[in-house]
């Protein structure tokens, strides 16, 4: 091997021993993390987790569901919550992946009229919350009908005095 | 050395990597300001949808705060703007790994990871390894050449990885469901909603890209020109991609710039320009 020409400061030329050697493994550490991760781990050990979003398979006769929050304002109005990067502090995908935490205690979604409040303060309040999930019918890989089921609802227990 | 430590540590030229840095810290800025990634807004989320992951629960992460992400955004863009003047890369280098990934972290940390991210985070901590790099420094150096093959891996490891996940929750059957459908349906988007008419075209998107990722390692063995043809249709799938269910893996898309020889481009370009405009004056 030639001599090096200083330290890895210098940049140019080739590496030390050392230098070499830490390289090497870490390399070997992250691949093994990955490889461990992606066949036998799950999200919880990011940055070494599976590759798993669209590695599900979905069945040509089976369903597809979206989840949706729709909401009651003090303005009157009904909108649909926005679960987006604009929106309340969580995103859809998100209440998706806690959706058993909402079915099992409804209480919860008043943590997204809260989160509503201090966000945007200039929104009407939310007084009624309805988690819905809108389920589209598959035929042979086809959407063939939709209908709405039903998750869970909430009454905010005090919509004036959110913020 | 043996052939495989040679190819890990081929020298490269330091303008290389000086142009790579250049294009991952402006879209570092570009991510934490524009893209607007989940990261910043649980910050507003209630501390009750926190789920620490492993990562978290090592290093004691707490539940985001507003003013706990409204640093991490700050100080990531903060310091990739004084990266990207190439000065003090290692400091600055490191402390827009720390800020970016601890960001990633509050992002991933409510019940939804994303997996085009990961790689990215080797990025960041490899390419303060190599120092001072300039624009014009054509010297190669190993240490450089070790950065932007281990870019280079990561990029393609998340393919491969992806494919290998594909193969373990949905089975070899993947390539028969519907999940194609499913994002267009879930995501929707003007050019998908038409794909959703015709779903033997989806179907046969999913073929390629089952093959397509379970080969992507390929392009280590490719000679050169074809191994920057191939970069060019990942950027054309990724494309297609956007266009039908508007998701876009952004970071990867910057790791795969490791494949290119970037300060050639570079060259051309401003000899072209610098030709145009040079008959623009004299006519």
């Amino acid at each position: 091997m030639s001599v090096p020409t200083g330290s890895t400061r210098t940049a140019s030329g080739p590496l030390s021993r050392a230098a070499l050697a830490w390289r090497v493994a870490v390399t070997l550490g992250v691949v093994g993390l990955a490889v461990n991760g992606s066949v036998r781990g799950n999200d919880v050990q990011w940055p070494f987790a599976p590759m798993s979003q669209f590695a599900f398979g979905v069945d040509l006769e089976g369903q597809i569901r979206s989840t949706y929050v729709e909401a009651d304002t003090t303005a009157g109005t009904t909108v649909r919550v926005p679960l987006t990067a604009g929106g309340v502090g969580l995103g859809r995908a998100e209440v998706e992946g806690q959706l058993p935490r909402f079915v099992a205690d409804p209480a919860l979604l008043e943590s997204i009229a809260v989160a509503a409040a201090r966000r945007h303060p200039e929104w009407p309040r939310y007084t009624r919350l309805r988690l819905r999930q809108e389920v589209s019918d598959l035929r042979g890989g086809e959407v063939v009908s939709t209908h709405t089921e039903r998750l869970a609802d909430w009454t905010v227990l005090d919509p004036a005095g959110l913020r | 050395m043996t052939r495989l430590s040679r190819w890990l540590f081929e020298p490269a030229p330091l303008a290389r990597v000086a142009l790579l840095r250049v294009a991952v810290y402006a879209f570092v800025v570009v991510d934490v300001l524009a893209l607007h990634t989940s990261g910043w807004y649980h910050g507003f989320a209630d501390p009750v949808w926190y789920q620490p992951l492993q990562a978290g629960r090592l290093l004691g992460l707490p539940a985001a705060t507003v003013v706990l992400v409204e640093m991490l955004k700050w100080g990531s863009v903060g310091a990739a703007l004084v990266a990207m003047t190439g000065r003090a890369p290692r400091t600055a280098g490191w402390a827009v790994a720390l800020t970016w990934s601890w960001y990633q972290y509050v992002a991933f940390s409510y019940g939804k990871v994303d997996h085009d991210r990961g790689d990215f985070v080797v990025a960041l901590l490899l390419l303060p390894t190599v120092g001072i790099a300039h624009l014009s420094d054509k010297r190669r150096s190993q240490a450089a050449g070790f950065a932007l093959r281990a870019v280079q891996l990561g990029a393609i490891a998340t393919y491969l990885l992806s494919g290998v996940a594909k193969l373990r929750f949905g089975g070899p059957g993947w390539v028969n469901s519907a999940t194609l459908l499913r994002a267009v349906v879930r995501r929707g988007s003007p050019i998908g909603e038409v794909f959703a008419q015709v779903p033997f075209v989806l179907h046969a998107m999913q073929w390629v890209l089952m093959v397509a990722e379970l080969t992507s390692w390929v392009i280590f063995f490719l000679p050169e020109r074809w191994r920057r043809l191939m970069v060019l249709a990942w950027y054309l799938f990724h494309a297609v991609t956007y266009a039908t269910i508007t998701i876009a893996f952004w970071p990867h898309l910057v790791m795969l710039l490791a494949f290119l020889p970037l300060e050639r481009y570079r060259d051309r370009l401003s000899a072209r320009w610098r030709a145009r405009h040079v008959t623009a004056t004299a006519t």
